[in-house]
């Protein structure tokens, strides 16, 4: 099974992934709150059972990782995309470690699944329970010897399971078996970063590699502007003198990939950061890095110099596709009886 | 630039912030104008708009910006986030201009 079938059945039924490129970290202690506070860039108003999703970054603004950040009892979960173990590790140990806190890596010890699709709550009630189906945005519980949380980078629903490591090919085998009803199918990480490039979630191994701050890439929303973290000089920085680029989205008549120029009227106004195939709207969709007056979507005046030849290109504000999650309610349909139904094209006009 | 498109620039960016406006002023959104990035999403973790702020968003398009979404399905999808709204502002804006 190929990308396009991949993405198909997370844009249309459920797919299932395995997450070993997240590091998951356990951080505890009298003095967890206050070291992460001073950490993770968004503010950390997080209850028992409630996730954030938020950064780490560098002194100098530079992101560092991509994170989901759970409050489980006086316990803290950090899931993140981005640094290796090691990278992770030393990160957490200049910042966290210096300010009380005790982190542990759970990465060898414990293992993370993701269920994502228009129908990823009816695989995961088949295996939880029908009460799951009600599980909010952005928070987690504890089932028998593992942790559920509703998050994801799809557009679509999206499951999180971590699991001890010894128990993930039984529980692999068993959400395969439980959901053949459901035509799940098992996605990887390509699959993922399409429909993340789709969407318009940040991608920290893609346009994440340039050396940005979150106010290029459009994250402000993840980033506080009532405290100080690791960065937060550079940001407020950034900020205040406006940035001179910004990360907008791109749709393009042909192939285009990571590093081409993209020019207006043959002069450079940016380059392409992340760029793919939609096998969902079947057009190549990119991420520029463009110059800021030029950095608006809806402007159709743009020409990549793609290794194939100049290719035209016009922003459009994400996301790309009319996600079939916004449709879908566990409360009226089910995947047996979608055909029942009649959903808007996945395709925005 | 051309003159056209740097019309359609200015015209953009004008309509961006009117709805940061809103946001922070109708919407109670807790940020400053230049913190509120065009592709940021309304609802969920991006600005943690709520079904109740839909309603209220509803309302200010219609009453600010007469501006009315045509049906719930593509509704949701056109609420998406800061650049969707002023999209549909700027499409609503064309149509009226067209027909004037």
């Amino acid at each position: 099974m190929g990308v396009p079938e991949e993405v198909a059945a997370i844009r249309q039924s459920a797919a299932l992934s395995r997450m070993d490129h997240v590091r998951c970290v356990c951080v505890r202690g009298e003095r967890a709150y206050e070291a992460l506070d001073g950490v993770v860039t968004s503010d950390l108003r997080v209850r028992d059972g409630q996730m954030i999703h938020s950064l780490l970054l560098e002194d100098d603004g530079r992101i560092v990782a991509d994170i989901h950040l759970g409050r489980d009892g006086e316990e803290f979960l950090i899931f993140s995309e981005g640094p290796d173990s090691v990278e992770l590790q030393d990160y957490l140990h200049r910042h966290l470690g210096a300010a009380g806190a005790e982190f542990e890596d759970w990465s060898q010890a414990r293992a993370l699944l993701m269920i994502n699709g228009p129908y990823a709550w009816e695989l995961l009630a088949l295996l939880l329970g029908g009460d799951v189906v009600g599980l909010p945005y952005l928070t987690l519980f504890h089932f028998d010897d593992g942790i559920c949380f509703r998050a994801g980078k799809t557009g679509e629903y999206g499951y999180g399971i971590l699991i001890p490591r010894e128990n993930l090919e039984s529980l692999w085998m068993r959400l395969l078996e439980m959901g053949r009803a459901l035509d799940v199918t098992v996605a990887g990480l390509d699959a993922l970063d399409q429909c993340a490039l789709e969407n318009w979630y940040f991608n920290i191994r893609r346009e994440g590699r340039e050396p940005v701050t979150p106010v290029e890439v459009q994250l402000q929303w993840r980033v506080s502007n009532r405290k100080s973290y690791v960065g937060s000089e550079c940001v407020a920085r950034r900020r205040q003198e406006g940035p001179r680029q910004r990360i907008t989205c791109l749709v393009t008549e042909g192939p285009i990939a990571v590093g081409d120029a993209i020019e207006i009227d043959g002069s450079p106004v940016g380059w392409v950061v992340n760029a793919g195939h939609s096998s969902t709207l079947d057009r190549w969709v990119s991420l520029g890095l463009l110059d800021i007056r030029w950095a608006h979507s809806g402007l159709d005046v743009f020409r990549v110099r793609a290794a194939g030849g100049e290719v035209g290109a016009r922003t459009m504000s994400p996301p790309l596709v009319n996600n079939r999650s916004l449709h879908v309610s566990p409360q009226i349909h089910s995947y047996a009886t979608r055909h029942e139904f009649t959903f808007p094209p996945l395709r925005r006009p | 630039m051309s003159t056209n498109l740097h019309e359609q620039i200015q015209q953009r960016l004008a309509v961006l912030e009117e709805v940061r406006t809103m946001l922070i002023e109708r919407l109670r959104v807790a940020r400053d104008s230049d913190e509120i990035d065009p592709d940021t999403p309304l609802f969920g973790s991006g600005l943690g708009l709520d079904s109740i702020d839909a309603v209220e968003l509803l309302v200010c398009l219609t009453a600010d910006f007469g501006t009315k979404l045509p049906d719930d399905a593509t509704g949701r999808a056109e609420m998406r986030s800061v650049n969707s709204l002023v999209d549909i502002i700027l499409a609503a804006r064309e149509t009226a201009n067209g027909r004037a």
